[in-house]
């Protein structure tokens, strides 16, 4: 059967290297090889266009022949066009084709126009290596502790100033001065103060109204927290409505539902691609800045991520409950109730746990454009240059998300456990229920009062919301801005590019660092593993707009700081999936390649090599599609790129211009997260 | 020869899986080990080429003490003892003869390897045994596209690339449909009469001890409770390996 195949492809051999020679890929295509041929075409046609626009607008890969000018780059491309026709020829005689010398051509010419936009300056993380020490000197010594001795002006105690004092206290040494949390950390934290009573203290008729009593004030990071968790709440029950109408399974029973769920569908589509802190400009226009914005900001973003996941997991219920329920002649509405929600329950619980997560990490930046949380008290700390108030938010922040992050994961692997329970008690509520209940709502109330909740404020936008509004829709395409959102968007493709890049090479040998069954079982490696996974976490606790300010610093504004700010983030996320990845690898293969007598060089080409190619290149194109994401925000703070480019707009009310902007990021955003999704299906 | 003495294995977690095993197994003889899951027939298999360490007692191969060998020694042991797992073990996404050459690694040079190069030999040694298990138009698809019964005989493949004195069958037929059975064990008979490939293989159903096996032991929470002929198994043998519950099942 084989045979037969090659031989007529081998008959039509000069007639597809015919095809390949005219239109890329149209070779590979006639031997329905429909994905390659398909892929060829549009990086030859993607290809011509970057070189083209770099040459036009940085003058990348310029070569002057003597009158003539143009891209030494097209050689590369006509390489890639000339390697396309030997594959189909090689595909229709029957031989396996060689996707790496493509895939060589292609990455050479990106890399070249990436690494030139990004404006990459490796020299200056030597030659401005002592600017990087004093950031890292602030960053191990942060304002969070101070030391006062008598008769002194109290000093920041930093991490050799603790250890001495923990010294000093073990050996039972004089202590001279006293260690006390510092005013900048009360700030992140908060404080008690005396001052009248809160409104619900009095509503409650628990105070009156000009009683002093101590009261706690809530600081910049208690602040992020209630953010987080509201926005969380309010998406939720937003989302699991929405997320009914977005699935097609229960739309397909009724009349006119399939428009609805596409339109549902694009609609959070759209909504989801616009990052979290871009709504937070938007949202800025309408009720003002403050907490109470960057809630409004998390919620728009999270309801159409939530409605997205909810939805899918409605549609991938057992369609058995649903037949039987049916079957006894219940409506619409009865089905849902008792054959749809008792299966939806607890992957929504799940779903709705790792927003949570992914809310509280989106809280610690909203504040860059919102003005509320410890993202607004981080741009306002590094406005004035205080690196090392800077350095007691990154840490604060990264003990609430690593405990938020494990708490997340541990509540979602509890409940699709999915555990009988011993047997279902009655309808009473027992009393742990409702201390809950009463706890939660306290929790509520608290969150409320702290981010400042004005819905009020939600029907009365300023005036200039409407003429927002009215831009967006009449955005600007004139010819002049859509040169400058072209380019800032190349720019801001490319530099998560270079990020995803970077931040793999390290991650590459780390993840085998980070792996549990590779690393053996002596104590060294155990340490190693701890280390390792430890720097995962604590790195990927911190979102990459709080590192800008590191890079900026060192190397100096600009899309090369961005990029370095996303590939730490890019090191330590792909370092914990590479790593999972290792370890989730099938053990038998390298039992038997162990057997044959392989040493354990062989046994990793042979047996582990095989099984984690697919995975790690599917988590490439995955990282790449969240950097974009990512490096559409990076600009606000010193990253480069779009984001920079937006925030201008913004500032100067240039609404319209903005607006181009937006469309710009949705349509790359979408497109990217289509063709990656579309990509690692492929793969896997 | 394959001499057993005195093995012992207790795992880290304090699973006794062998207690005291003894026994030998002559050149040229197709041996069968039987007893129920978790009687430490797989246990028993791995420490002979040392996947497992035993915890104490020795096992002496054609002169050498597996036991102590250590690193190239090791190797080279391993070499000579070609190993068939129930679960295939292939490598999944690798091609078939990329798989069965895995089988040479112990020969081969390691630069050479690591840069995927093998020799036009060895290549030719592989397109023979794919042949020998009537596999060879499938050399160049990808192992996990072929049925479990094609991904057993590839297995086979690859452990006679190591061109070995004695073959570990752990359970070969336990995940194949039981019509398949004979057509693996048919391959191993022919190794071990043809060849003179010493064959000693785990066994679920006793029929197939019965056709295949010159000799069997059993084993029962780790210890020998039977050696002998497999006709010598009768039904107070049986009994006392299977425990009372069990019933005898023939399989076509």
């Amino acid at each position: 059967m084989a045979s037969s195949i090659s031989t007529t492809s081998a008959r039509a051999a000069p007639l597809v290297t015919l095809l390949s020679v005219f239109i890329p890929g149209a070779g590979q295509f006639y031997l329905h090889k429909r994905w390659r041929g398909a892929l060829i075409l549009l990086f030859v046609g993607l290809l011509a266009f970057v070189i083209n626009w770099a040459l036009a607008t940085f003058k990348i890969g310029r070569v002057t022949l003597g009158a003539f000018t143009t891209s030494w780059l097209w050689l590369p491309l006509i390489l890639f066009w000339a390697w396309n026709i030997w594959d189909a020829r090689h595909l229709a005689t029957g031989k396996p084709g060689n996707i790496g010398v493509g895939v060589l051509l292609a990455a050479l010419i990106l890399y070249v126009i990436a690494w030139n936009v990004t404006d990459v300056r490796l020299e200056r993380l030597v030659t401005r290596f002592a600017d990087a020490r004093k950031v890292a000197a602030d960053l191990a010594n942060p304002d969070i502790f101070t030391l006062s001795a008598p008769g002194q002006e109290p000093k920041i105690c930093g991490l050799g100033c603790l250890v001495e004092q923990a010294r000093l206290r073990l050996t039972g040494a004089e202590v001279k001065g006293t260690l006390r949390t510092s005013e900048n950390f009360r700030d992140i934290m908060g404080r008690t103060k005396v001052g009248p009573p809160s409104d619900w203290l009095i509503r409650l008729g628990l105070a009156t109204k000009d009683a002093q009593a101590p009261r706690f004030q809530a600081g910049k990071l208690v602040e992020t927290i209630a953010i987080g968790l509201l926005a969380t709440l309010f998406s939720t029950l937003l989302a699991v409505p929405l997320s009914f109408f977005a699935a097609h399974n229960v739309m397909s029973r009724v009349p006119g539902g399939s428009t609805i769920y596409y339109v549902m569908r694009t609609l959070l589509n759209v909504v989801r691609a616009v990052d979290t802190v871009i709504w937070g400009l938007i949202v800025v226009v309408w009720v003002g800045l403050g907490s109470f914005a960057g809630v409004i900001a998390l919620t728009i973003h999270s309801v159409a991520a939530l409605g997205k996941l909810y939805s899918e997991e409605i549609e991938h219920i057992d369609p058995g409950p649903v037949e039987a329920v049916t079957a006894t002649g219940a409506n619409l509405f009865k089905v849902i109730r008792y054959a749809v929600i008792p299966q939806i329950v607890p992957p929504f619980l799940a779903y709705t746990l790792l927003r949570w997560d992914i809310n509280m990490r989106s809280a610690t930046v909203v504040g860059f454009v919102a003005g509320g949380g410890i993202g607004f008290f981080v741009v306002e700390t590094i406005r004035q240059g205080g690196y090392r108030e800077y350095a007691a938010a990154l840490w604060t922040v990264a003990v609430v998300i690593i405990l938020v992050d494990y708490l997340s994961a541990r509540w979602r692997a509890n409940i699709l456990e999915d555990r009988p329970r011993q047997a279902v008690t009655g309808r009473r509520l027992s009393l742990r229920t409702v201390i809950y209940i009463v706890l939660g709502l306290a929790l509520f109330a608290y969150c409320w009062n702290v981010a400042k909740i004005n819905v009020q404020a939600l029907f009365e936008p300023a005036p200039t919301f409407w003429r927002l509004v009215r831009d967006f829709v009449t955005i600007d395409l004139s010819q002049d801005v859509l040169e400058i959102v072209t380019k800032q968007m190349l720019i801001t493709v490319f530099q998560a590019l270079l990020a995803t890049t970077f931040g793999a090479i390290f991650a590459i040998p780390a993840s085998f660092l980070a792996a549990k069954n590779l690393t053996g079982r002596s104590k060294l490696s155990a340490w190693v593993y701890y280390v390792m996974r430890s720097l995962f976490n604590v790195l990927r606790s911190i979102e990459a707009l709080l590192y800008v300010a590191i890079f900026v610093y060192w190397v100096g504004i600009g899309p090369f700081a961005g990029a370095m700010a996303l590939a730490v983030t890019t090191f330590a996320l792909l370092g914990k999936l590479f790593s999972e990845a290792i370890e989730n690898i099938d053990l038998g293969p390298m039992e038997a390649v162990a057997a044959t007598g392989a040493n354990r060089l062989q046994v990793i080409r042979y047996a582990v090599l095989p099984q984690i190619i697919p995975p790690f290149i599917s988590y490439l194109i995955y990282q790449w599609d969240i950097n974009i994401r990512m490096a559409t925000i990076i600009g606000f703070a010193g990253g480069g790129g779009i984001g920079l480019q937006l925030s201008t707009f913004f500032g100067m009310l240039q609404y319209h211009k903005a607006g181009t902007v937006v469309l710009f990021i949705v349509v790359v955003v979408a497109l990217m997260d289509f063709a990656s999704a579309k990509l690692r299906e492929k793969l896997v | 020869m394959l001499k057993i003495e005195h093995l012992v294995k207790v795992y880290p977690n304090g699973t006794q899986a062998l207690r005291d095993v003894s026994f030998q197994v002559a050149d040229g003889e197709f041996m069968a080990v039987i007893g129920l899951s978790g009687s430490g027939k797989s246990t028993l298999l791995r420490c002979i080429n040392r996947l497992i360490e035993p915890t104490a007692g020795k096992i002496t191969w054609d002169d050498t003490d597996v036991t102590v060998a250590r690193g190239a020694e090791l190797l080279r042991i391993r070499r000579q003892i070609g190993m068939i797992f129930q679960q295939f073990n292939l490598v999944k996404r690798s091609s078939v003869l990329t798989n069965v050459l895995t089988g040479r690694l112990g020969y081969v040079n390691t630069t050479q390897s690591l840069l995927g190069a093998f020799s036009g030999d060895d290549r030719a040694r592989a397109f023979a045994n794919l042949e020998q298990v009537g596999l060879s138009e499938k050399a160049h698809v990808r192992a996990d596209s072929l049925s479990g019964g094609q991904q057993q005989r590839v297995g086979i493949a690859r452990a006679l690339m190591q061109e070995p004195k004695l073959i570990l069958a752990d359970e070969p037929v336990a995940s194949l449909d039981p019509v398949l059975a004979h057509s693996i064990l048919k391959y191993l008979e022919q190794l071990n009469k043809e060849r003179g490939i010493t064959v000693l293989c785990s066994l679920h159903f006793l029929d197939l001890v019965h056709r295949y096996a010159t000799r069997a032991i059993a084993l029962k929470d780790g210890i020998v409770v039977f050696e002998g002929l497999p006709q010598e198994i009768d039904d107070a043998q049986f009994k006392a390996i299977y425990g009372q519950e069990a019933e005898r099942v023939t399989i076509v």
